[in-house]
């Protein structure tokens, strides 16, 4: 790749500066690969650390559910069942989805799509980066010490009593929260300050919308974490009282706290799946989204609805009785924005000439997955429903059927749809339709059974049960035992997808730069992008989903392998009459 | 850029502030941007344990609280910390003052104002340490003293990390870093001294008056 750089600019200015010129690429592998300051090798790094984590975290979930194979526990010591499912959640929510979503795909895919080189601040965006395995290892390290034993919420007073490890855990989140501050803090400059000429922003596409409201959560919530974390570690370390009752302090003061960054955390991880979504959804449904508008402000109307509910995890934890009518009703609004997205999506789908690629069927299945989990909310968002499931397995299932079904699906779409781009390289179409098929089935196998199970009473965090309760649905033995061995199914998914993402690197074959035929930005380019994106910073006419008209770019890079211009209306393609 | 009439009009203040290369004003915009949102991050830092102090100040029938002897802990002591208070608030003044003299190119009194704000700092954390030597309670001792030294530590370290700010600030003004329009730096200083200066209205309420 010939790198252009205008005479002058690279010598004096700094990193920042990124309309007019091109940085020379850096050197040798470590420059290059490791300690890289590029957007997109960042990203690659994010995604790589953050699926090491994501089997780390996984393991430890068949931890949990093989103990629970049978009523008397036994397979792990009781310790070590708390410790695994804590750590589980820790790290399947700030080390596997919140990094993926937005240190993974935002940072390779967002700069793409508004036509910028680099993010505003790539020396932050490399110290981000980096404190994210640092985090991880320390996460992860507290078994060596006594894994925290309170679960991911870390719930005083028990967690003031907890195992060293539980210091280690706050450090650890400690950091990742930072890293997710100042990503947040990032990505709304580079949104705000670096779209490509006339890229309004109501010619962003989706997944920037998505960014941006996710940016704005992670800049304002997770300090508050930060400022929990930071009291339970000085409470802990020190015996400042903060949280203890018997001090003065106030366990549900942590709740407060906790809840205040957890909740709009939830949101984190799902407006960037909803980003991916978006966007998946109307490349093969060959269709322009319906209610572009809609979508967009309804994203930031999420992220501002989301900071006034959190109080509804404490419906059961004694706060002032006149706070549930309030949160239970604002809980309740939020299913409004967020049913705008679902009739959206599905008002997209209708008509259109739907190829089912893995990407669209993970879309898909995300669409009736979360609507699934988003009906259980609304159960568990009303005060006296709450007050009888709080605690038992229905909200294990209701968290998983939105986080696994809603981000991690959406995260594996978002796999399927951009890897030719990140790697230049085809997976196996039929084994990525067979992994969601089989992810699809293992994933209700694991997790519809729980909600009946909880409904039953079957509390979570424990690490026997008793078997006296049978129903017209089995006992609570015969349907631990359907969800460890579904879940054990689900593992072995997660091993198609590594698979079919290793064989596609060995002997894959190579991508055009626009195998889709998709109109965002990142697909005018050739796949791998060129370290500098783009020769030319193109200008943008109008928002990109205009299927069957030329693209609405001007000044282009010419691409060798295809003409950019043709490939938005292929033979095989056509975008449906209606 | 070789104005150099002291006391320009505003109009020219401006003109000269907007008339770099785009270059230049696309970064300091752009820095000023993200400036600005780690400013709003910290202040949700500030935000949260103010949170708690009030929470755990509303969750006891008197305030201060009784301390586990059972005594009753004792108020902080407001005539000190006006003094201490108006010294801050002081170096906020000059602090603004500076900047003015910077945008009239009138190097000798940003120097003397820069100074001012840096003794002004340095006095403030004397105070601040003389009154943590002389206060009754202690951080482990009660919620308040939790509270209190947990706010104004954190708000210490910030004006400590101003203070070695606008040192180098003051350094890079005299050694040719900041030139005509381009000055990011000195914006920067301004704003986190004012912000540290704006926390300090509400710890100040909230500890001595309320």
């Amino acid at each position: 790749m010939a790198v252009q750089a205008l005479p002058g600019h690279a010598a004096t200015t700094g990193h920042d500066s990124h309309r007019d010129h091109i940085h020379p690429e850096p050197e040798g592998f470590i420059a290059k690969y490791v300690f890289s300051i590029d957007a997109k090798v960042i990203g690659i790094q994010y995604m790589i650390v953050g699926l090491l984590f994501f089997i780390i975290s996984g393991l430890l979930a068949e931890v949990v559910r093989i103990n629970l194979y049978n009523p008397q526990g036994g397979f792990v010591s009781n310790d070590t069942y708390n410790g695994a499912y804590s750590l589980h959640a820790s790290g399947m929510i700030w080390m596997t989805i919140i990094p993926l979503v937005t240190g993974g795909f935002g940072n390779y895919v967002m700069p793409l799509m508004i036509g910028a080189r680099d993010v505003a601040f790539p020396w932050l965006n490399f110290v981000s980066f980096w404190l994210f395995p640092v985090a991880g290892v320390i996460l992860f390290a507290s078994f060596f010490v006594g894994a925290p034993e309170a679960g991911w919420t870390e719930y005083p007073p028990i967690s003031l009593q907890g195992p060293p490890g539980t210091s280690l855990w706050c450090i650890a989140i400690f950091l990742i929260g930072i890293s997710s501050t100042l990503t947040g803090m990032n990505f709304m400059v580079t949104i705000m300050k670096m779209r490509a000429p006339g890229m309004t922003f109501t010619r962003m596409p989706l997944f920037v919308w998505a960014q941006l409201s996710t940016a704005m959560l992670n800049m304002i919530a997770t300090t508050a974490l930060s400022a929990a974390l930071a009291a339970l570690f000085i409470e802990r370390q020190f015996n400042v009282p903060f949280y203890d009752p018997a001090r003065g302090g106030s366990p549900v003061l942590w709740q407060h706290m906790f809840w205040f960054y957890s909740h709009p955390a939830v949101y984190i991880m799902i407006l960037p799946a909803f980003g991916f979504t978006s966007d998946n959804l109307q490349t093969f449904a060959r269709k322009p989204i319906s209610g572009y508008k809609m979508i967009a402000f309804s994203s930031i109307a999420i992220a501002l609805l989301g900071f006034m509910v959190w109080a509804h995890h404490m419906f059961t934890s004694g706060m002032a009785p006149w706070l549930q009518l309030p949160f239970m009703i604002l809980t309740m609004v939020i299913a409004v924005p967020t049913g705008i997205k679902i009739f959206s999506w599905l008002a997209t789908l209708w008509g259109g000439k739907i190829e089912f690629h893995p990407a669209m069927l993970f879309s898909i299945g995300f669409l009736v997955v979360f609507t699934f989990g988003g009906l259980t909310g609304i159960f568990l968002s009303a005060v006296p429903v709450d007050l009888h499931m709080h605690g038992t397995y229905f909200v294990v299932a209701h968290i998983h059927y939105v986080l696994f079904g809603g981000s991690m699906f959406g995260i594996f779409a978002a796999v399927y749809f951009w890897w030719p781009k990140i790697t230049g390289r085809l997976m196996n179409y039929r084994l990525g339709q067979v992994h969601f098929w089989v992810t699809f089935i293992a994933f209700n196998v694991t997790f519809l059974p729980m909600h009946w199970v909880g409904l039953l009473g079957m509390p979570r965090r424990v690490a026997q049960y008793q078997d006296t309760i049978p129903s017209l649905l089995g006992t609570f033995t015969f349907w631990n035992r359907v969800e460890t061995i579904g879940s054990l199914f689900l593992a072995a998914s997660t091993l198609l997808l590594i698979y079919n993402m290793a064989n596609a690197l060995l002997r894959g074959k190579r991508s055009p730069a626009n195998p889709w035929h998709a109109r965002t930005l990142e697909w005018t380019i050739a796949s791998p992008p060129p370290y500098y994106n783009f020769k030319s910073i193109p200008a943008v006419l109008k928002n990109p989903y205009d299927f069957g008209e030329p693209l609405p770019y001007l000044g282009l890079d010419p691409q060798p392998d295809e003409d950019a211009g043709s490939a938005t209306k292929p033979p095989s393609l056509q975008p449906a009459a209606h | 850029m070789a104005i150099s009439s002291i006391n320009a009009s505003h109009e020219a203040i401006e003109a000269r502030y907007n008339a770099v290369d785009g270059l230049y004003a696309e970064t300091r915009d752009m820095r000023l941007l993200g400036f600005v949102l780690v400013l709003v991050s910290d202040c949700v830092l500030f935000s949260s344990f103010i949170f708690a102090y009030l929470y755990l100040r509303n969750s006891v029938p008197n305030w201060p609280p009784i301390a586990q002897g059972g005594h009753q802990l004792p108020r902080f002591d407001l005539a000190f910390a006006t003094i201490n208070s108006c010294v801050l608030f002081g170096s906020g003044a000059t602090m603004h003052f500076a900047m003015e003299s910077w945008k009239k190119l009138d190097k000798p009194a940003f120097n003397l104002w820069m100074i001012a704000t840096i003794v002004l700092g340095i006095g403030f954390l004397c105070g601040q340490a003389y009154e943590y030597h002389n206060v009754q309670i202690t951080w482990a001792g009660s919620t308040m003293g939790a509270s209190f030294f947990t706010l104004t530590g954190m708000h210490g370290f910030h004006v400590l990390v101003g203070v070695i700010y606008l040192m180098v600030l003051y350094w890079q003004a005299n050694n040719g870093v900041y030139t005509g329009s381009k000055y990011f730096g000195l914006t920067a200083g301004t704003l986190y001294w004012h912000f540290v200066d704006v926390i300090w209205v509400a710890l100040f309420y909230l500890f001595y008056l309320m």
